[in-house]
This record gives C-alpha cells, structure tokens and sequence, in this order.
C-alpha cells in the first residue's frame, strides 16, 4: 500500500496520493485512506454546509462528482467514489483539501500557504485560492530555494514557544499560463485532474524535514489603497492575518478552535516575522517581487549579506 | 434580512448605484470612500465565498462544475452565513444588495445559477444604452471599440472564463448584451425592477427612491438627497483620481473606472459604421428598453 509522510503524519493509502511525500512506513500509520461506503448525510450533525457534515468526531465531505468522504477521529478517510469520478481526480481533492481537514479534525493548527526554504527556515506565503501562493513558491524555486509546502502548512508549536513547520508535496501545481509565463514547460508533470489546464510541476529542490518557521508573508494584491511593498503589520492585526490564515477559517470555527489558533498566532507573531507582502498580480512583476523579497530577507537577518 | 441582486452588465452603472446606496449611510457630514463599498457580498461572482463556505479550492474545478455548486453559496448567504470568520456583520443591514454581472443562467445540472428565489428576494437590473456601454467597456478592458462591440455581441462571451489560469472572480457569462439583458428580464423565478442609466442620470433622487421602494430598503428625503451630492458622479470621478479605486481595472497608465459617465456620448465616439452596428445586433431589445435607433437601416430589421 502507498505510503506517505504529511504534516509529519504516516499515511496509508489505498490509492495513490500525487504529490504528497512518499515514505516507507514502520509501524501503523497514524492516517489510514481507503475505499468504502460513505452515507449520502449523518445523523445529529451539529454543524453543516451545502457540502460538509459535523457529527461528533466524524466529518463528511462530498465534493460532487468526484466522491464522498467521511473523515473518522482525524485517523481514517473513506471515500466513495461518484460514477464516472476518476482516482486521479479523488486523490487531488484528497490531498488538497480532505487532509487539510483532517488536520483540523486532529486539532492542527494548519495554515493555507506555501513555504520555501531560506537558511535553514521556513518562508511562508499565505492567501486564499488564487493569491498566488504556488506562483510565488514557483518563481523562488527557479531561484534555488527548496519548496517546502504548496498548500496547506501544518505547524507545531512546542512548549518553549519554538515553532516548527512540517513540509507537505514535492509538487507545485501550476495553471499553464503560469507554466508559460514563468518558463518552467520543461518541469512540467502529468495534469493535476484530466479536465482542468493545471499541472504538477518539480521544483530543482524540494525540502522534507521538518524546520523552524522563518518569516510569514500575507499575499495581497496592490490595488488601492494598498501600494505595493513589504511592510509589517501591527501586533493586533498580525494575530488577526494569522487566524485568517488557516487552511479552513470556517472550521476553525465550526470545531471550536477559535482559541488555538488564537495562541497560536501570537506564538508565531513572536517567534517569526508576520508581514504584508503586497504586490501587482502580474508576471511582470514577478523579477522585482523576488529581489524585493531577498533584500528583505537580509534586512530581517534570515540572509546574510555577502562578504 | 432581505436580498437583492443589482444585476447589469458591466459598465452599466452598477457601480454608481452602489454608491448611492453607501451613501445613504454616510456618516460624518462626508461621501463614502470609494474604497470602502463592502467588498464582503460586494459582488456575486467573488471567489472567496465559494471556497469558504463548500470548502472545496475552486482552484481544482472547472468552470462548470464551479458552476453546479453556485447556487449552494447563494443559498447559504441569503440565510445569513457570514464569508468571513473575523469580521462578522454586528447589525446585518435589513437589504442585502449585491452586485452581479453574470447573466441569469441555468447551471449545467439544470438550476438556476443563482438559486431563484433561494438565493434573492428580487432584482434591480441596471441596464444602459449599449452604445455608451461599447466605449466604456472598451476603456475597461483596454480593448478596441470594434472589438467591445463584438464582445457584446458573442453569445459565448464571459469574463474571467479562460481555461488555463485562475482569475480572482469565478467565470461570468455575459451572452451578448441583448442576451444579458433577455435573462434577467425573461426568468421567471424573482421580481424585476428595471433601471435605465439615463433615467438613474435625469433624475437620480427620484430613480433611485423608486429602487429603494421595490427592494423595501427604507430611506430618509434627506438621506436620498445626501446620496445624490455625495456620489455625483464628478465627485467619484475625483476620489479614483486622488485616491484610486479598488474595484478599477488593473493598474495601467490612463485608464480609469470612472471614465465619462454621460449619456449619449456615443454620438461622438462611435463611427456611424459602429453605431449601425451595435443597432443591428441589439434593435429589438434596444427598442424594448427604450432606447431610439439612430440608424435606419437598424430599425427597418427591428421593425
């Protein structure tokens, strides 16, 4: 059976996961990913949308057309698959979203952002859908950076207050135009899901440990009032850039975790850097964005100036 | 808490009537900034509330199967699910008016994209003269007059619907203007109120009380006064230059959101060759709204 390493967690899967960290397991795995009959709704769900349930420590999740889900205890995920859904499209949304779930379910604090590695540390890029995460994760990649994360980000948060970040995905996935745009045909995988323009693409490097976090950066788009640039939040609203950025802010509601995130944003306001990272969303930009980046990263001491 | 969709096509005022009615909140004896129109329920096709609420990244779903969900989002907001965890509405408004360009369409399984009478109680739909809308449209998308033209006249035009990227907003069909206009006033499933620019440009006080009162959003002769001085059109036209606008196109030399805003000023930027044109496409529904053909060859086909 595929087994795979995500958020530091052993996965066993009945099928096979692209993108996610493969591993040779010893031991049971601590997630278990197998085919089954998944009910069409729960009974005495105490949360619910148009596309997920909440019954106790079980979570079901239907994305139409492709399968059902139902995330048990934040250590087993059944699906059921739709007619005519292919594996390949049921493992993207299971690697993509349901394990950014169960990581929720298991009470990770888990963040929607990409992450390169800069000295030894992890740098993060947070934004919804569409912010440009992979893109800019893509661009320092050709820069020789190792790709940490893509997605979702799950981070510890030990005693002492240290903050480490497990690596997720050996792969971006990138739209053509981005492909085009950032000249990476020649790095470029198989299709993310038959029907979409989107592909996995390896980056020269990848990086699998886990390792400090570095510098959070919150991708906005520069478009009045906000001007282009780097700049640093205050304390009150750093905390509040964090909370929005978990992988799924309304889950982070939903199952009561208000709190832990709530800590965790201040531990990680204290122990990285928390900026606004803002920029035109062009790719013309892009050459400027990461010299802007690296003058930045020796002003906040994570680079070296050279000799 | 009652919804109401402000439905036109783009370039049609939409904006401006958001203004007015932002401004009849205003506070401090001051317009509203332009920037501060509620982005939240700001517009139909944003992309945020889709993944918030389904939680599924819309980024791995074409455009269709995007689609087939829509109407779950709709549904959600219109009973009061809040698209933003940390910043929840303290006094819901007791009108929701939320802006929407896409046309009213059938999802690919057969319901109403926007979920009927589950995602609204109604609709103000804005429309305008598509000979002033062709050279707008064409200041906003950079793009040639001929080419808005034949923008407005593509029954498979849509904003944001290429394939091999991920735009900010979810694809926007936008079937011709005429088609545009067909689909919102030809559904069955909600109550219409129909708003023409010009009328909205003759006499805003007494356009936009009328609007007020279909969509049961109550407001004061002072507050609609209020509204009228603080989002005239120089003055909003002022703020994007001082200030710049969020919603305006990308940041590009020369272009801006609020361009003329006049009625009829077509006349002098359209070729006769345009014009007949735009009336060859449009006649019937041009005529159908009100709106006098200049061309007699256009109204021959109309006729």
């Amino acid at each position: 059976m595929p087994s795979y390493r995500v958020a530091g967690l052993a996965v066993a899967s009945e099928i096979e996961l692209p993108g996610a960290i493969a591993a040779v397991q010893a031991g049971a795995p601590d997630i278990m990913v197998r085919s089954g009959r998944v009910p069409t709704a729960l009974d005495h769900a105490s949360a619910r949308g148009a596309t997920w349930e909440i019954a106790g420590d079980r979570f079901l999740f239907r994305v139409p057309g492709v399968a059902r889900f139902l995330l048990g205890g934040g250590r087993e995920i059944v699906f059921e698959d739709a007619p005519g859904a292919e594996a390949a499209d049921i493992a993207v949304f299971l690697v993509g979203t349901v394990l950014g779930i169960l990581l929720h379910q298991r009470g990770r604090i888990v963040l929607h952002a990409s992450a390169v590695r800069v000295n030894g540390k992890a740098v993060l890029f947070c934004g919804p859908s569409g912010a440009g995460k992979s893109t800019l994760a893509a661009a320092l990649a050709q820069r020789g950076l190792p790709l940490v994360t893509d997605d979702f980000c799950a981070v510890s948060i030990s005693g002492d207050g240290a903050v480490l970040v497990q690596p997720d995905g050996r792969n971006l996935k990138l739209w053509a135009q981005a492909i085009h745009r950032l000249d990476l045909a020649e790095r470029r995988g198989a299709r993310v899901r038959d029907r979409i323009e989107k592909f996995f693409v390896e980056p020269a490097a990848v990086y699998s440990e886990p390792l400090p976090m570095g510098t959070v950066y919150a991708l906005r788009e520069a478009r009045p009032p906000h001007k282009a640039g780097i700049e640093r939040p205050n304390v009150v609203d750093a905390a509040l850039i964090l909370r929005r950025s978990a992988y799924r802010p309304l889950l982070v509601n939903r199952m009561g975790q208000e709190a832990d995130y709530f800590r965790a944003a201040t531990a990680i306001a204290n122990a990285a850097g928390i900026f606004h990272l803002t920029r035109a969303l062009n790719f013309e930009s892009m050459p400027e964005v990461v010299a802007q980046l690296e003058r930045h990263w020796l002003d906040v001491g994570l680079a070296e100036r050279a000799a | 808490m009652r919804t109401i969709w402000l439905a036109s096509y783009p370039k049609s005022g939409n904006t401006w009537l958001r203004m007015l009615i932002a401004n009849l909140s205003a506070k401090d004896g001051k317009p509203v900034d332009i920037n501060d129109l509620p982005e939240r329920g700001g517009i139909a096709s944003a992309r945020g509330p889709f993944d918030h609420l389904l939680l599924i990244d819309s980024g791995l779903l074409t455009h269709d199967e995007i689609d087939c969900l829509r109407p779950r989002v709709y549904e959600g907001l219109a009973r009061g699910a809040e698209d933003d965890e940390y910043d929840r509405v303290e006094a819901p408004p007791p009108v929701r008016f939320v802006k929407v360009h896409d046309a009213y369409t059938l999802t690919p399984s057969g319901e109403p994209l926007l979920a009927g009478a589950h995602g609204a109680d109604a609709a103000i739909v804005l429309v305008r003269d598509p000979r002033d809308v062709a050279p707008s449209l064409a200041n906003h998308n950079r793009i040639g007059i001929d080419e808005a033209i034949a923008f407005m006249a593509d029954k498979n035009a849509a904003f944001c619907g290429k394939p091999d990227r991920q735009y900010n907003q979810l694809r926007q069909q936008l079937p011709g203007w005429s088609g545009h206009a067909a689909s919102w006033l030809e559904q069955k499933d909600i109550a219409v109120h129909l708003l023409r620019y010009e009328d909205l440009q003759a006499d805003t006080a007494g356009t936009l009380r009328a609007a007020l009162a279909f969509a049961g959003r109550p407001a004061s002769e002072d507050g609609i006064e209020r509204a009228v001085t603080f989002a005239d059109f120089t003055q909003l036209r002022e703020q994007e230059r001082d200030k710049g606008f969020r919603e305006g196109p990308r940041p590009r030399l020369g272009v801006n959101f609020f361009r003329r805003g006049e009625a009829g000023a077509w006349r002098d930027e359209l070729s006769t060759e345009q014009v007949a044109r735009i009336e060859a496409a449009h006649g019937p529904m041009m005529r159908r709204l009100g709106y006098e053909l200049a061309t007699a060859d256009a109204l021959a086909r109309a006729g």
